[in-house]
């Protein structure tokens, strides 16, 4: 089972060094969040879609498309009936000034989330933590990040396992309403926690007995550096956000 | 607060820094479809992790959920709320711990009355850190009102936290002190919690910056027109930037103090 939005392609944007594609991301939030006026955040949502199509991305959209829709639906429908402040009424509490407000936010956070994605399809775990590395985050806490990233899919393939032991013991999970199936996956959650923790005293030594905290300065397998593109597309992200922080402060656009 | 950064010379840390990130972010993934608050927050049956995992294995708990929420982002809702998530997880499971031993209590053998009534305290003070921290700088941010994150956080993180935590720290402890992976067993003498009026009073300004800036700020901004469990109202209010912003302050004192 594949969890991670990763997709192994060769395009612009994958052979980004991930420390410009953090600083991209940075830069599209910083963007998304400085405004509420639905037309100016299309904008920016279409320029964040460009960046994913240049880099092949979007077909993890369908992965996703459920979530994005639930935000933006959910978004539309909650600020529409609490948005206050609005003086064009059209039914009850909702007014179109709330609409705007909603639809708005909705295409923020969607934006926020693609953007995220984005960075996720083109950017290898691998990369993400020498990134990290590079920009100074000491090289154990981003050990750590990578290797609880890779765990993840153990940790859900081991719980699965479990599901199916106690499932062929009698464990009726499919029956009852959510809470009474929250409940029934309790004791399921213990049995995974210390298969995991269990692990850590021989995983610790494993580390150790290859060196592992020896010296703080580490060489690494891949190395990564910044190319001619990195800085074309740093130059882009940096005018664009100058450009929204100019337009918003001097207030052409809320 | 020391700990919190001496802990990565420890290899046995670092590890459970990366186990605590890795279930945390497990158990966070398959709920981030029953959406609470598009995209900030969801159900979360896995808010039961950090507080047991800050009791048993201190500052790789913290680390551990801080991370564990920050990867559990990467599935959904990555955005810039998330950097306030990192830190008010990581807050989630700090407080607890430390207020464990600040105030007396040594293991987290939860049994008998005092130390289950002392475990349903620090899981709620967690909870409401956790709250006070995200709920603020998502205000900041104008995403989402200060009264209805800081309501809802804390609702969906104290329940599950008592109801599921409880049950799980008395399972776990035993195996987890068997297998040498407390802490407390694991760091050096130095890096061990103190004790001693300092510390207490450093855990009683925890308590009240926690209590400050989470009742104070839900009062202002009730007060503003925002509204618990409800998005009315409009975010960036800055009477409960402030008063919020001195409670997160209170809360890193607070706990500085506490050797």
């Amino acid at each position: 089972m594949d969890m991670f939005l990763y997709l192994d392609k060769n395009t612009i944007v994958h052979r980004l060094d991930p420390r410009t594609k953090v600083i991209l991301l940075f830069c599209s939030f910083v963007m998304a969040l400085m405004f509420t006026n639905p037309y100016i955040l299309s904008a920016i949502a279409a320029i964040i879609v460009i960046y994913g199509v240049m880099g092949k991305s979007l077909a993890n959209l369908k992965r996703i498309r459920m979530i994005l829709i639930m935000i933006f639906l959910l978004s539309l429908v909650l600020w529409s009936l609490s948005y206050k402040g609005g003086s064009t009424q059209l039914l009850g509490p909702i007014t179109l000034e709330g609409i705007l407000f909603g639809v708005a936010t909705g295409i923020k956070f969607d934006a926020m989330i693609i953007s995220g994605m984005v960075f996720l399809s083109s950017t290898k775990m691998e990369e993400i933590s020498l990134g990290l590395v590079k920009m100074k985050v000491p090289y154990r806490g981003a050990f750590a990040f990578s290797t609880a990233l890779r765990l993840v899919p153990m940790i859900v393939s081991t719980s699965y396992t479990i599901i199916q032991a106690q499932s062929s013991r009698g464990l009726d999970l499919k029956s009852g309403n959510i809470f009474s199936r929250i409940k029934k996956y309790i004791p399921l959650v213990i049995p995974t926690i210390l298969s995991v923790i269990r692990n850590t005293n021989v995983f610790a030594m494993a580390l150790e007995s290859k060196g592992f905290g020896y010296s703080e300065e580490r060489s690494n397998y891949l190395n990564i550096y910044l190319k001619k593109n990195d800085y074309v597309f740093l130059s882009l992200g940096v005018l664009l956000t100058i450009g929204c922080i100019f337009i918003r402060v001097v207030g052409i656009v809320n | 607060m020391k700990e919190v950064f001496s802990m990565w010379k420890h290899t046995k840390m670092v590890v459970l820094v990366a186990l605590c990130a890795g279930l945390y972010a497990a158990l966070l993934i398959p709920f981030k479809a029953i959406v609470v608050i598009p995209g900030i927050t969801e159900v979360r049956p896995a808010s039961a992790l950090p507080i047991v995992f800050g009791l048993l294995f201190g500052p790789a708990g913290a680390w551990g959920a801080a991370i564990g929420n920050l990867i559990g982002d990467f599935f959904g809702s990555l955005g810039a709320g998330s950097i306030f998530g990192f830190v008010g997880n990581f807050l989630f499971a700090y407080v607890p711990y430390k207020l464990w031993h600040s105030f007396g209590f040594k293991e987290p053998k939860v049994i008998g009355k005092k130390n289950v009534i002392m475990f349903i305290l620090i899981a709620i003070l967690g909870s409401m850190a956790c709250a006070l921290f995200i709920a603020w700088g998502v205000d900041l941010l104008g995403l989402v009102p200060f009264a209805a994150l800081g309501s809802i956080i804390t609702a969906n993180n104290t329940i599950p936290s008592i109801v599921l935590g409880l049950p799980l720290i008395i399972l776990l402890y035993p195996r987890v002190k068997k297998w040498d992976l407390l802490w407390t067993d694991i760091v050096d003498e130095s890096e061990l919690p103190q004790g001693g009026a300092k510390s207490r009073i450093g855990g009683y300004i925890m308590i009240a910056s926690i209590l400050f800036g989470l009742i104070a700020g839900l009062v202002t901004a009730l007060g503003g027109g925002q509204e618990m469990f409800s998005f009315a109202g409009e975010a960036k209010n800055m009477m409960v930037a402030v008063i919020a912003g001195i409670g997160s302050i209170g809360i890193l004192i607070g706990g500085a103090m506490q050797k």
